[in-house]
């Protein structure tokens, strides 16, 4: 994969030390390509300077705006300009590569002052939204700007191709699958058992859904149990379910990495009822790495993802009568589960980090050909060109 | 006194914009010559392979001397006749590799995943590039543009038929 060691600037639009996808995938690439002998520099906005790893650079401290239907921890400001401007020049980069550029940040900065190779991934998916007409002819020109934009599933392509009028490279998120690949089937997960990951107390994840369905899939396998890992408060949640059902319910808390995997050997089906707002779904790769075989709601992400029902279940968002009735018929038919999860399986190799880094590093290499160095645009720009010359004569 | 210096704001940013609108149009120019040039080292990378796997055992001598014709064409294609000879080349390796999977050996299949890795990257190619064309054609179809003709002498660039049939 080396052709020579290339001096690499990411730009993180979030909070480095508050979760996320956008995080997570930064921070496995930048590690990725350090370990395939690159030197990166990662910029990012972060709340406690102290706990930093030593590649990433902090940029001040996020303030939070409400986005696309959650609260998104960014920067930016004439402070934030100032360091993103230091960060490039003293960088001697070769390429930036910037991630989420269309929204308010950093990233957006970045590449305002930045002139030279640059490489911008698009993760959100969101509606059409009307302010776009009013903000499209400023973002315009400096989206214009990246050499490639990747975006990172269907869904988030058709954003792009429907707010920015410009198109993507499709190159899904990374995810380790070995890691995954051979977790430990565990005797208490096993059996009839329903998984379920995610922060349980957003709506958007859907919990509700598979609450409202269990009733139904209970009287058709009376030894069903639901198991549900992820941070946050359980009692809320147990407060909204009918008593009956409650023992049913079993709350894992946050679980590690290697709990993750064994999870997904264990349980019979993993359940992803999400209602939207999702661009592509890392937890379901991480699913089918692990051999789990997987329902999901048929939001676009999930359908791109699960191939359209041939690598997992779909069902239609937002209904637990026929998320009930695609549990049921899978509980029944191990057969078909053991079907689904090779299939699966297999089909998360697509989605290793040693095949995405592959794809993300030859657009990498085309943006590079026949270009300088990362510079400032400002000193680029004509009349500064002039202005120097003078100074120096 | 104050109408003088309206004026002077707007004459000054409309000159802005001008050089601006320069840059930008500069900067679009140079995308569409990179990303061809990417492509167009790519191209030349897959004929060489082709006439590598033409003289292997993979190809029998009939597609053996088809690939050989296809891919020495899209080697010396000039501009005029290149996207034709692309297209042949595309044409003659699909119609090869569609019968050829279960036969290969060993030795030949690093060839077949060559090549195959190789299509990936022209396609990745193809779509910066044809992007790199939309957008310049879209900034050089603004008025402002046309009028002060900043895009000086530079052609306008186009895509090529054969880059929507690469498998």
């Amino acid at each position: 994969m080396l052709t020579r060691s290339l001096k690499i600037g990411i730009v993180c639009p979030y909070s480095w030390d508050t979760p996320g996808g956008v995080q997570n995938h930064i921070r496995d690439l930048a590690e990725f390509l350090i370990a395939a002998g690159h030197n990166v520099s990662v910029l990012a906005p972060a709340i406690d300077e102290t706990k930093l790893p030593d590649y990433v650079v902090n940029a001040g401290k996020p303030i939070s705006i409400p986005y696309n239907g959650a609260v998104a921890r960014v920067l930016f400001g004439p402070v934030a300009f100032a360091r993103v401007r230091q960060w490039i020049s003293h960088g001697d980069f070769d390429l930036l590569h910037l991630h989420e550029p269309a929204i308010p940040s950093i990233s957006l900065l970045a590449c305002w002052a930045a002139d030279g190779p640059m490489v911008g991934t698009f993760h959100a998916a969101a509606k059409r939204q009307k302010i776009i007409f009013a903000i499209g002819p400023i973002l315009e020109p400096a989206i214009e700007k990246l050499s490639a934009r990747i975006a990172v599933s269907e869904a988030a392509r058709l954003t792009l191709t429907d707010h920015l009028d410009t198109d993507a490279v499709i190159i899904p998120n990374g995810i380790y699958a070995n890691r995954y690949a051979d977790g430990q089937k565990i005797q208490k997960w096993s059996g009839n058992t329903i998984g379920f990951i995610g922060r349980f107390e957003e709506p958007r994840k859907g919990l509700s859904i598979l609450v409202d369905a269990l009733p139904v899939i209970s009287r058709f396998a009376p030894d069903v149990k639901v198991l549900v890992a992820g941070p946050g408060d359980p009692e809320e949640v147990i407060d909204t379910i009918d008593p009956q059902l409650r023992p049913r319910f079993e709350f894992l808390g946050k679980i590690s990495e290697t709990e993750k995997a064994d999870f997904m050997s264990s349980v019979a089906v993993y359940v992803a009822p999400n209602t939207g707002g999702e661009s592509f779904g890392i937890i379901l790769a991480e699913a089918l790495a692990g051999g789990a075989c997987v329902v999901a709601s048929d939001i676009p992400a999930f359908d791109d993802l699960l191939g359209h029902g041939e690598f997992g279940a779909l069902f239609e968002s937002e209904s637990s009568t026929e998320l009930a009735k695609v549990v049921i018929d899978l509980l029944r038919d191990q057969n078909k589960r053991e079907v689904l999860s090779a299939r699966g399986k297999h089909r998360a190799q697509l989605f290793d980090w040693s095949v995405v880094a592959q794809q993300i590093y030859s657009v990498y290499e085309m943006s590079i050909v026949g270009s300088s160095k990362v510079r400032l645009a400002s000193d680029t720009r004509p009349w500064n060109r002039f202005l120097s010359k003078e100074e120096k004569s | 006194m104050t109408g003088w210096l309206v004026f002077a704001l707007i004459f000054l940013v409309n000159l802005w914009y001008l050089s601006f609108t320069a840059t930008r149009l500069d900067r679009l120019h140079h995308r569409v010559e990179t990303s061809w040039a990417n492509l167009d080292v790519l191209l030349q990378k897959r004929a060489a392979v082709a006439l590598e796997i033409a003289h292997s055992d993979i190809a029998d001598p009939a597609s053996s001397m088809l690939l050989t014709a296809a891919a020495y064409q899209a080697r010396d294609a000039d501009i005029r006749n290149r996207s034709q000879a692309e297209s042949g080349l595309s044409g003659a390796l699909g119609l090869l590799l569609e019968d050829s999977q279960h036969l290969a050996t060993a030795a030949d299949n690093a060839l077949l995943t060559e090549l195959s890795g190789l299509t990936d990257k022209i396609k990745v190619a193809i779509a910066l590039h044809t992007d790199a064309v939309a957008r310049t054609q879209m900034v050089r179809r603004k008025l402002i543009v046309r009028i002060f003709r900043l895009a000086g002498t530079a052609p306008l660039p186009i895509t090529y038929e054969f880059e929507s049939d690469v498998l």
